[in-house]
């Protein structure tokens, strides 16, 4: 599936040979790093190190939802399927790193606010982030693997969606702000406070993870058209018989 | 042009669905009552997510119900042959619906403010949900439009719809919740019902006719 | 018996329905590949060939009801691409389903779709085509009632209603008793000036009606006696 030009297509080419070893290596290395190299935080504890996991997955998915949100303009734009394909696998990355987000946070939030969750505007709105790209999954899911129709319907959806997000972290921060916060969230990383080894982690946490996300996205987009292109087939193949 | 429009305003009465809908609210408002125990205690606070969890259920339930005769019977097509232009068939459709749907939610009203003693009759509250109803409808229709032809389609349109809808179910609830002196805060939640409302049909328009021809 | 009169729509090239390398593709099978006819005005055209073959699709593609992948055509004048609604007032389609609104009555049907096709003469024009397709003594009965063959006949007044110059039919003799065969030929398959494409699988019938032929296998047009300045193509 080669949807890009000259140069680019041969650097997309390489992605089994690129993708692979970086994001084996910088996940080995931030587990490493985050188990034994980045030290122990002083009032969190242990579950702190949760952070390498949780603050790339978060920026992750984002990307990952931003990838779904140009490809859907694509898709509508030019009806070209790959698109859809391209979609559909940044839309389960994005949706699979937002939910180890969310449960990273849950696990980090119970030892240290004693709650594993808060209708805070941040978790919320990621929360309806989640909701959003897990719908959009769900109808594609449930549409026939050729129908130009139902693909079209979830693009009009990803890019709507993708335009509600403002307007939803808007209402859920309003609404907030009536109720006062038990808990003082201070959110995935404060890079002044940190020391060098934890910076360190982190970034390899981001290559490690980003590659990652990156890997998946490519696996899962080639493996969508490829399952678009069997189903072509068949129908060809049914065709014939049925003629 | 205003013609056609009325006349696709006509072809979309599909009584049987709607008297479904509206069928829907009131149990549901019912349900509410039994749930919450609403007849007593101080009831209002709860009412606003009460009328909106309520109205967005049911316009939910029957923009699918008042599609779905009209693609099993292949009607879409026709109009989709037609020289009427994709976004004047989604205008007319819509305000179709908006209107069924205020219909509805007035009736609805009536009924509360009957059940709970509280009025809801008030041209502040009836404002603020011709606006919401705009907002909500917008997106609904467009949504059930397009997914007439899946299956599933009664399931999935409220996972769709609903996360879509949040914006609009805060700002609602709590604008509801001002008009009837409840503590709502000070957001401007009228503005931002309007500017969601704003934002739903003008995306809703630009996107249908991409959306619709195959 | 020309009940019928349609507008005079003629395009440059002399052929009033033209398609040039028209292609659709789903998925990267090609249902409709490379199709080339240019077929001239008052011409009645036959597409033939197997289930699958690609008939309902090049139709679907020629009312603007699917949007080609490659290629372009020209209807009536009006560029599949540039001109769509305008495309649409000039043709008139007898699809495979009847797309009849159920509750409504044959008049109100018609009524409706006039409005839609903004017909100068509504309630004479509707009144000539319920008579002359037999759906007139059932005219104020809800359409749920009536039998397939009305559906049929309805779907075929409603095709012809606001005079268009080209027609689009899909086995426009399904559900039609012998009857019903005879009343599709007087008012739509042997009209003069009416141009007439119609996906059949009634072959035999083809000599009674046809001027030419187009022949679809795969998506290919294997055979073409239909186009202008084109005899037999392999």
């Amino acid at each position: 599936m080669n949807l890009l030009f000259g140069p680019l297509r041969r650097v997309y080419g390489l992605w089994p040979f690129v993708l692979p070893p970086i994001a084996g290596t910088a996940v080995m290395a931030m587990i490493i790093g985050a188990l034994v190299v980045a030290p122990r935080e002083i009032i969190e504890g242990e579950v702190q190190r949760l952070l390498y996991i949780h603050f790339p997955s978060i920026m992750a998915a984002y990307g990952a939802f931003a990838v779904v949100f140009v490809a859907s303009l694509v898709v509508l734009w030019k009806r070209d399927m790959r698109w859809d394909a391209v979609a559909r696998g940044a839309a389960t990355v994005g949706v699979l790193f937002t939910g180890l987000t969310l449960a990273t946070g849950a696990l980090w939030g119970k030892p240290v606010w004693g709650v594993y969750w808060t209708w805070d505007a941040r978790l919320t709105a990621t929360l309806v982030l989640f909701l959003i790209y897990g719908a959009y999954l769900l109808a594609r899911s449930m549409a026939d693997e050729l129908d130009e129709g139902a693909a079209r319907f979830a693009a009009v959806f990803a890019v709507i969606g993708a335009f509600d997000i403002p307007l939803i972290m808007m209402s859920v921060r309003w609404w907030r702000t009536l109720h006062p916060q038990p808990i003082v969230f201070r959110g995935g990383g404060e890079a002044p406070a940190m020391p060098p080894e934890m910076v360190l982690v982190l970034l390899i946490a981001f290559i490690g993870i980003g590659s990652l996300a990156a890997w998946l996205t490519v696996l899962r987009s080639e493996t969508e058209w490829t399952a678009k292109r069997t189903a072509a087939l068949r129908a060809v193949i049914d065709r014939r018989e049925g003629a | 042009m205003a013609v056609v429009v009325k006349d696709l305003r006509l072809a979309w009465r599909d009584r049987a669905g709607w008297a479904s809908a509206g069928a829907f609210a009131t149990i549901a408002v019912l349900t509410y009552s039994f749930a919450f125990d609403l007849a007593t205690g101080d009831v209002r606070p709860l009412l606003p997510g009460v009328l909106w969890t309520t109205f967005l259920f049911a316009g939910i339930f029957a923009g699918g119900q008042s599609f779905a005769r009209e693609s099993e019977e292949g009607t879409f097509d026709a109009l989709l042959l037609s020289p009427v232009s994709p976004t004047m068939i989604y205008v007319g459709k819509a305000l179709a619906n908006v209107l069924a749907m205020l219909m509805i939610e007035f009736a609805q009203l009536v009924l509360a403010t009957i059940l709970f003693d509280t009025n809801l009759v008030s041209l502040e509250l009836l404002v603020i949900v011709i606006i919401g109803t705009v907002g909500a409808v917008s997106l609904t229709t467009l949504l059930s439009t397009m997914s007439a032809s899946m299956r599933g389609r009664a399931m999935l349109l409220p996972v769709m719809a609903l996360p879509l809808l949040v914006p609009l179910l805060i700002g609602a609830v709590r604008a509801t919740g001002a008009a009837l002196s409840l503590d709502a805060g000070t957001a401007p939640w009228t503005l931002l019902l309007g500017v969601f409302a704003l934002w739903s049909a003008m995306l809703s328009v630009l996107l249908f006719p991409m959306a619709v021809e195959r | 018996m020309a009940l019928a009169r349609p507008t005079r729509v003629t395009a440059s090239t002399g052929a009033i329905v033209e398609t040039r390398a028209l292609t659709k593709r789903y998925g990267g099978l090609d249902v409709v590949r490379a199709v080339s006819i240019a077929l001239p005005p008052g011409s009645r055209t036959a597409l033939i060939g197997a289930n699958g073959a690609g008939k309902t699709t090049l139709l679907a593609l020629l009312s603007t009801l699917v949007a080609p992948s490659e290629g372009d055509a020209t209807v009536a004048g009006h560029s599949l691409k540039d001109r769509p609604a305008a495309l649409r007032r000039a043709i008139g389609v007898l699809a495979h389903r009847p797309m009849l609104y159920e509750e409504m009555t044959p008049l109100e049907n018609l009524g409706f779709f006039a409005r839609l096709y903004s017909v100068t003469d509504a309630e004479a024009r509707i009144e000539e085509l319920l008579r002359a397709t037999g759906v007139w003594q059932r005219r104020h009965e809800p359409v749920a009632v009536l039998s397939r063959g009305y559906h049929q006949r309805l779907a075929l007044a409603r095709a012809l209603l606001h005079r268009p110059a080209v027609l689009l039919a899909d086995e426009p003799e399904t559900g039609l008793d012998p009857e019903g065969v005879e009343m599709l030929d007087e008012l739509a398959l042997t009209v003069p000036g009416l141009t007439v494409i119609a996906a059949t699988h009634r072959v035999d019938r083809i000599e009674a009606w046809a001027t030419g032929l187009v022949r679809l296998e795969h998506g290919r047009a294997v055979e073409d006696t239909a186009s202008i300045g084109v005899g037999a193509s392999a």
